[in-house]
């Protein structure tokens, strides 16, 4: 019991940390540590990653506002898209070969990290 | 007009569970040259109204952990308040760095997955074929 309380504290501190410092991400530790850690099936720990991330995204919001970092043309701009691209991705997801996109990802990822580390 | 087609692109990945912010943010950065913090802002907002529609479907589905959820909210409000502190007066290009460091992470952790999947995979046609 004691046990599963520091591991919930530890998760979401980190999550938190994590959300805040590079503003995603935090479903990339909840997912896995909901599921591997916690024991919660994939379809409920992805639910309950986004219902936990919402609450550290709007916290993060003001802190980034207050540094005047917020670019309200560009962030309502691609809010829209991604209402829209969000809604398409939910009629799209099952018709798609996931391997496929994973790996597709995965390669994607390596290219932008090498772009933001040496160039 | 450019931002609503990174901005639909992102909402398609996001919907895949593969971190459609990730995209959103180097989209912004690489194509449009916005600054990462600029770029990191536009998220947190981009991830707003997409995260309310899917949380209210996932109540109705009865797909969230409410108590859990609850629990790591909190903790995690609390890490946010850090985390964003930190990042804010943390230097553009140095921001960048990290989070490329970041990104190299999440590709080891999905290489380690996509392996493991593809392994379970092999292993459901093996228990087809007897």
């Amino acid at each position: 019991m004691m046990k599963d309380l520091v591991k919930t504290i530890v998760i979401g501190f980190c999550a938190g940390v994590i959300c805040g410092f590079f503003s995603t991400g935090g479903g990339l530790i909840l997912v896995p540590a909901f599921m591997y850690s916690l024991k919660e099936e994939s379809k409920r720990a992805r639910g309950t990653a986004i219902f936990c991330i919402l609450p550290m995204v709007v916290t993060s919001s003001f802190f980034y506002y207050k540094g005047n970092y917020i670019d309200w043309k560009i962030a309502i701009l691609c809010a829209i898209g991604g209402t829209i691209g969000g809604y398409i991705g939910a009629r799209l997801l099952k018709k798609l070969p996931e391997m496929f996109l994973r790996i597709a990802f995965t390669v994607f990822l390596l290219y932008v990290a090498y772009n933001m580390i040496f160039v | 007009m450019g931002e609503i087609v990174i901005g639909i692109i992102s909402g398609i990945i996001s919907g895949t569970g593969m971190g459609g912010g990730t995209i959103l943010i180097f989209l912004l950065t690489f194509l449009f040259k916005v600054d990462q913090h600029v770029a990191q802002a536009a998220n947190l907002i981009f991830f707003i109204p997409t995260s309310l529609i899917a949380i209210i479907v996932n109540i109705k589905n009865k797909n969230i952990n409410l108590k859990l959820g609850t629990l790591i909210s909190i903790y995690g409000i609390l890490g946010a308040i850090i985390g964003a502190n930190i990042s804010i007066n943390t230097d553009v290009i140095a921001l960048r760095r990290y989070f490329g460091i970041f990104l190299i992470i999440i590709s080891i952790h999905e290489i380690y997955s996509i392996i493991k999947q593809y392994k379970k995979g092999k292993i459901d046609k093996n228990k087809d074929n007897i």
